[in-house]
């Protein structure tokens, strides 16, 4: 979607009829108003399972592939395999590398005969000296979403599959759902100047198909389905990692915390979510616009009273 | 839950990281909150002034209106600028969102304008002769038409500082009082600028109301200034040195308060007090400019702090 030139719909096609300058403008003016309902399905969404990711990127691939994203260029961000560097309006998946072994003198903390150079014996006993820590990250699609409160054109809605969906005729670039995600998801593009993420594949879905990059998840890292049986398949791998010894595993996002909604991408970490690069405690900014709205409200008033006050008092 | 009891190594890792982006959002906003307070502050004043002392401040607030259409229509032309679309500025309109600030602002500020042109049309035709200047009828319309504006304005002037401190962005989420300044410092930019409009149009009775208010409002805006600063201090001392916090702290305090009041109280004659005026106006525009480049700045502290720690890695010693 970031390519207008592939987009055969938004060229004029020859079997279209004639369209005069003032039906030109007419149209421009009355297709934002023109948009219909449609019915509810089950919701859907993602389940990341990060302990199974082996940083493929054949997510990344298949996103762009399918959603037809222009190429970022590619850039070192020095950061282990990561040259992805963030979602943006042209990557919609992106693989996540945290490597912790410690640096030279330092102390790994679950490990502290870790150095930087391994040898075969330790990759293959375990590692011992440290982990590879992988995430597939993309929109959360969360259940209240601050970008749709946000959205003042109506452009980001729900869609029949309850997951969070840009219409990309619509938005208008004003950048406010980029402000309003807690999680750095949203992204305006310099090409068109709208903001894109990731639509769960929404097209595929439409037709019964798996999002792109689930089909292409080589180990079922991305996993998707109806939201209540992937946080049901969730809930019994966290118990069969504790089982196993991995006693850190836990969800992120299955359920609603108190200042924040349940996420239809939810994820299974093994460590703080500030490590992988998500807020630990996510907020909804909207839990406190009635009280901010109250606050300025009344310091608007008080200062209207001073002024009537003033100008009453001064005989002039 | 996780282990929390690991702490690791992480090289370079996403921990020092800003989560959120930084919306596009760069000069022609910082204007535009200049221009949209000039504006809704200004008619907002003129209004309030003209209804409780039509004596006083009835003619200035006429000359008042005029130029807060001509600045409304300057931020309207930011605002629109600023999309990454600007011919899709109509989609606003397609959709009423109160849980939007900026869905709600769009709207306020369209119908703020509406009225606000109705009352520059009926001025301005009676000024070039075109409508009779003492007819009752059209008094009452234009005065109608000043009532109806005031809520609209004082959505278009409310909107604003919700929509920053409605975000997740680092500092602006943390500045609950963030509208309630911007209201305060709305409403003394009005003040300011019909006090200048009265020294420029020779109304002098105005001009002597004004100036005390003008200094009584610029002190009571240190009350907001004060509690947003609180909030954002945290911030604030992660992104820059103590020493800059406290120097912009000082610019605030002495450049946008102490020197603008001592000149409108002491200070003998026009030039002293439209100096005064012109110090309120350039001090409302830093502390926006300030408060807009806080994610910005947040983000490029992070970076830096980054890169330095790669170099030192890089070059041990």
């Amino acid at each position: 979607m970031g390519i207008r030139e592939l987009e055969l719909t938004d060229l004029p096609q020859t079997s279209d009829p004639p369209v005069g300058l003032l039906a030109s403008i007419v149209n421009r003016l009355t297709w934002p108003f023109r948009y219909g309902h449609v019915e509810p399905r089950p919701s859907t969404g993602f389940y990341t399972d990060t302990t199974v990711c082996i940083g493929c990127k054949s997510c990344e691939v298949a996103c762009k592939q399918w959603n037809q994203l222009a190429a970022d260029g590619l850039e070192w961000t020095g950061n282990s395999y990561d040259n992805t560097a963030e979602l943006s309006a042209t990557s919609w998946r992106h693989v996540k590398f945290i490597e912790q072994f410690a640096a030279n003198g330092q102390s790994a903390g679950h490990d502290t005969t870790a150095t930087h150079e391994l040898t075969i014996d330790q990759l293959v006993n375990g590692g011992g000296a440290g982990r590879w820590l992988m995430m597939s990250d993309v929109c959360k699609h969360c259940i209240s979403a601050p970008c749709q409160h946000a959205c003042p054109t109506g452009a980001i809605i729900y869609n029949e599959f309850a997951n969070v969906y840009i219409q990309r005729d619509i938005c208008n670039g004003c950048s406010y759902c980029i402000a309003a995600c807690p999680f750095g998801v949203i992204t305006r593009s310099d090409f068109d100047g709208h903001s894109h993420k990731c639509t769960l594949c929404y097209d595929r879905q439409k037709d019964g198909l798996v999002p792109a990059c689930a089909k292409a998840c080589p180990t079922a890292s991305i996993q998707f389905g109806p939201i209540d049986e992937l946080r049901e398949r969730a809930r019994n791998r966290v118990k069969e990692l504790h089982a196993r010894g991995v006693t850190g595993a836990y969800l992120y996002g299955e359920e609603p915390t108190e200042s924040y909604s349940a996420l239809h991408s939810f994820y299974l970490l093994v460590d703080r979510p500030a490590v992988y690069g998500l807020p630990d405690a996510p907020f909804n900014p909207w839990l406190h616009m009635l009280a901010d709205y109250g606050r300025t409200i009344a310091s608007a008033l008080a200062t209207i009273a001073v002024i009537l006050s003033l100008l009453f008092l001064q005989r002039l | 839950m996780q282990d929390d009891n690991q702490a690791r190594a992480i090289e370079p890792g996403y921990l020092t990281q800003d989560v959120t982006k930084v919306p596009g959002w760069h000069g022609l906003v910082a204007w535009d909150l200049l221009f949209n307070n000039l504006t809704t502050g200004l008619f907002l004043f003129a209004a309030v002034g003209e209804l409780a002392r039509p004596g006083l401040l009835g003619p200035v607030a006429r000359l008042a209106y005029p130029v807060a259409l001509v600045l409304l229509l300057t931020d309207l032309v930011m605002l629109v600028a600023d999309l990454g679309d600007p011919l899709r500025f109509h989609h606003m309109l397609r959709v009423f969102k109160p849980s939007s600030p900026m869905s709600l602002g769009t709207w306020s500020l369209t119908i703020y304008s509406l009225p606000l042109t109705l009352i520059v049309a009926i001025e301005a035709a009676q000024f070039i002769g075109w409508l009779p200047s003492e007819s009752q009828a059209l008094e009452w319309m234009r005065w109608s038409a000043v009532v109806f504006c005031l809520l609209p304005a004082f959505g278009s002037l409310a909107y604003k500082g919700v929509l920053f401190s409605t975000s997740s962005q680092p500092g602006w989420k943390d500045a609950r009082w963030l509208g309630g300044w911007m209201a305060s410092s709305a409403l003394t930019l009005g003040c300011a600028e019909l006090l200048a409009i009265s020294i420029l149009t020779g109304h002098p009775r105005a001009a002597a109301a004004l100036r005390t208010v003008a200094a009584v409002l610029v002190v009571l805006n240190l009350i907001p200034t004060g509690l947003v600063f609180l909030e954002l201090r945290p911030t604030l001392s992660r992104i820059y040195r103590d020493q800059q916090v406290y120097l912009a702290l000082a610019f605030i305090l002495v450049g946008g308060t102490l020197v603008p009041v001592v000149l409108l109280l002491a200070g003998d004659g026009a030039p002293w007090r439209l100096g005064a005026v012109l110090l309120i106006v350039l001090g409302g525009f830093a502390v926006r400019l300030l408060l807009l480049k806080i994610p910005h700045a947040s983000h490029e502290s992070r970076t830096g702090a980054r890169a330095l720690e790669s170099v030192r890695r890089a070059v041990p010693g």
